[in-house]
């Protein structure tokens, strides 16, 4: 029993934080040459340090690790908006047999977007120039081929993910899994993201309230900002050891990962969307302004609340739910 | 990163649970006074007598000095018997009275107080609070005066819970008048049945007189009674922190998981005034599902907690955030009972036998008020978690 990071894990997160850092900072999604692409040098990147590849036996060409090590990485990318395509290119890896294809996936040669179905659209999230997506269920996992199917752009209100909803045509299924632990990382991972967020939200205002001044006091002195903190401190706290709870039930194939999984995917939608708001609501003016991170924050956890399980249907799920012991 | 338990673990969570289903009380605890507290000593006392008294104290002191994740083990499996709570008259005596001597105390002094607290025999009462000196602790001003042989304390004490049943008393005075702040007080053991000891009850909210107001004239204490020296009593009371290790709201934690599944049961069986079952509307049931949310949050928390402890050595600065989640948790899940309950939760004379769901929402501002308010626990986060620049 040990619910925090160890050593070997506290090193995997932290070369992740390094590289993130350098290879997607927040700064990318500002002003004129803003995208929400991966890029090819980027995804390449993440290739060569086996980001795609961190849970895949290594008999499949991963690393073999677990969801332990999934969530601090994605907990990481979170911090910096980071393109749901990492996830869906990791999650792809696991579902298709085709060696070559899946290959072609660790190394970041091919782009995955992650596919969304709703009653009026497939959409897809991510690249705009990824030719593969994937749709992900709570029962498998179905690899698309969207690269000869017409898709419309559509706007999207967070800068740090594309959106494209398919216009005409089916597209072809490229490899089909029933493995329910694509959505169980999946869900996983957004729920870390999300940790990420709060946390970054949190990080940002702190900062901030340490040098600001009005009425010739820090602003950090005054007891409506800091109380304010403590509460998103406390959110992102809640949220960050539930995803630590969900890792390693996952990790260890306890029979109620699913519903430490749906609790921690709330609780990080939560703790995202509501630092989120206090960040931007503490820094005040400029915090709306379009130069600052804070607005990129509320509307990534915005997206990411809207994948892997929305508020309601967790919720619904968890009502019911019973957890073992 | 892991969740599991060793085998020893388990073992030890095996033998509490057929130790606890064999022995957990069969009648209920009387709602309040004298029958209240004897209750809590028998218990105490059969706890004491089958091994299981001061789980976590170090056994050169009468404990069964487990390891933290041992603990977390016998407080899930209290609250999975429905044993009786250990937030109870004993629980200044063994959560903080005793930690603080075993830290501070003399050999005399643990000796002779140690075991007693062990068996239930002595309640303690705290005697920190003042009416001037609340969330502001450090400003108290009851007088000691120091002679030869004794402490001779003059002032009042408040909020002081149990102390009609208490047969001793932390207390914390100033014997350097000239001091300020956390300077020049001195903690002291004091007799409850000391000459110049007047109690007076308070009645809260809740109709109940849990607390009380405690009034001091020339009472004698011997020099022998002092813990940790003349002059260092804040460093004394806040010794007990090291000893906590972030497992003090696991009790709490299960009983809130069991309370919000109790809590479900209850929607699903109460109608609302269109006649539809409470958990068939959404503003009930997403609420509730949130609080099982939040109870596992609170249980995970304390699980990093203890890992994060063991790795630094030092208990991090998260207690506060720890008692802001289980007390608003605890107020939001009566809340949300209240509007299940509707006329019934308003029929309340103080009998919390008869009216449970009542007696605990209006128990939540005694928890989001009691050991440090709501407001100061943010503003202890502000200061040594996330290190914002002081006012104070």
């Amino acid at each position: 029993m040990f619910l925090a990071p160890e050593d070997a894990e506290i090193e995997i997160a932290n070369s992740a934080a390094k590289f993130l850092a350098r290879a997607i900072p927040l700064e990318r999604l500002h002003g004129a040459g803003a995208s929400p692409a991966l890029s090819t040098a980027v995804r390449a990147e993440c290739g060569t340090m086996g980001w795609f590849g961190l849970v895949l036996p290594e008999a499949r060409g991963g690393s073999g690790l677990t969801a332990v090590e999934h969530a601090l990485f994605y907990r990481e990318v979170g911090r910096h908006c980071g393109p749901v395509d990492i996830l869906a290119q990791g999650l792809a890896a696991m579902v298709t047999d085709d060696a070559r294809l899946r290959a072609a996936l660790l190394a970041g040669d091919a782009s995955v977007a992650l596919a969304v179905e709703d009653e009026s659209a497939l959409r897809l999230l991510g690249s705009p120039d990824a030719t593969l997506a994937l749709s992900v269920a709570r029962d498998g996992a179905r690899l698309l081929d969207v690269s000869m199917i017409e898709a419309a752009a559509r706007p999207s209100l967070d800068p740090a993910t594309g959106m494209r909803a398919i216009v005409r045509g089916t597209p072809r299924i490229v490899a089909v899994s029933s493995n329910g632990g694509v959505w169980s990382l999946g869900q996983l991972g957004v729920a870390a993201m999300q940790v990420g967020v709060a946390e970054r939200a949190l990080d940002l205002i702190v900062e901030y309230a340490k040098i600001r001044e009005t009425f010739g006091r820090k602003i950090g002195t005054y007891q409506a900002v800091r109380h304010a903190c403590a509460d998103m401190a406390l959110r992102a706290e809640a949220a960050r050891c539930q995803v630590w709870s969900a890792a390693a039930a996952m990790k260890e194939g306890r029979s109620d990962a699913h519903v430490h999984l749906d609790a921690a995917k709330h609780l990080a939608d939560r703790a995202a969307v509501g630092n989120a708001d206090v960040d931007i609501q503490l820094h005040g003016g400029i915090g709306v302004s379009e130069e600052h991170h804070a607005h990129l924050l509320l509307k990534h956890s915005l997206l990411l609340a809207r994948v892997f399980g929305t508020k309601r249907t967790l919720l619904a799920r968890l009502l019911h739910a019973e957890l073992e012991v | 990163m892991d969740l599991r338990y060793s085998e020893e673990d388990e073992e030890f969570r095996a033998r509490a649970r057929a130790w606890l289903t064999a022995h957990v009380p069969g009648s209920p605890r009387p709602p309040r006074g004298r029958a209240a507290a004897d209750f809590d000593r028998a218990w105490q006392r059969k706890l004491y007598e089958h091994g299981w008294a001061g789980i976590a104290w170090p056994a050169e002191y009468g404990g069964r000095g487990l390891s933290a994740f041992q603990q977390v083990i016998w407080y899930e499996e209290l609250a999975r018997a429905q044993a009786p709570h250990h937030i109870n008259t004993t629980y200044v005596a063994l959560m903080h009275a005793g930690p603080t001597l075993i830290a501070r105390g003399t050999d005399e002094q643990k000796a002779h107080h140690l075991p007693r607290i062990l068996s239930g025999e002595s309640i303690w009462c705290q005697g920190f609070s003042e009416p001037n000196a609340g969330s502001d602790l450090a400003s108290l001003t009851t007088r000691g005066v120091v002679d030869d042989t004794h402490v001779v304390v003059t002032g009042t004490k408040t909020w002081t819970t149990d102390a009609q049943h208490a047969d001793f008393q932390e207390l914390l005075v100033r014997t350097d008048p000239a001091s300020h702040r956390h300077h020049g007080l001195t903690w002291l053991i004091c007799d409850m049945r000391a000459p110049g000891i007047e109690i007076r009850p308070i009645t809260t909210m809740l109709l109940d007189e849990h607390v009380n107001t405690v009034f001091y004239d020339e009472v004698r204490i011997p020099r022998a009674s002092v813990v940790g020296g003349i002059g260092d009593g804040w460093s004394t009371a806040l010794a007990t922190l090291a000893f906590e290790r972030g497992t003090g709201f696991i009790g709490d934690q299960l009983e809130l998981y069991e309370r919000v599944r109790r809590a479900i049961g209850l929607a699903k069986q109460v109608r609302l005034e269109d006649g539809r079952l409470a958990i068939e509307h959404d503003d009930i049931a997403l609420r509730l599902a949130s609080l099982k949310a939040d109870t596992m949050a609170i249980r995970a928390m304390t699980l990093t907690s203890i890992a994060e402890t063991d790795r630094t050595g030092v208990p991090g600065p998260k207690g506060s955030l720890m008692k802001l989640m289980v007390t608003s948790t605890h107020k939001a899940l009566s809340e949300v009972v209240g509007d299940m309950l509707g006329w019934e939760f308003v029929e309340f004379d103080g009998d919390r036998a008869a009216h449970p769901w009542t007696y605990d929402f209006l128990w939540s501002w005694v928890y989001t008020i009691a050991g440090g308010t709501s407001e100061i626990q943010r503003e202890i986060t502000a200061d040594r978690l996330l290190g914002l620049p002081r006012a104070r």
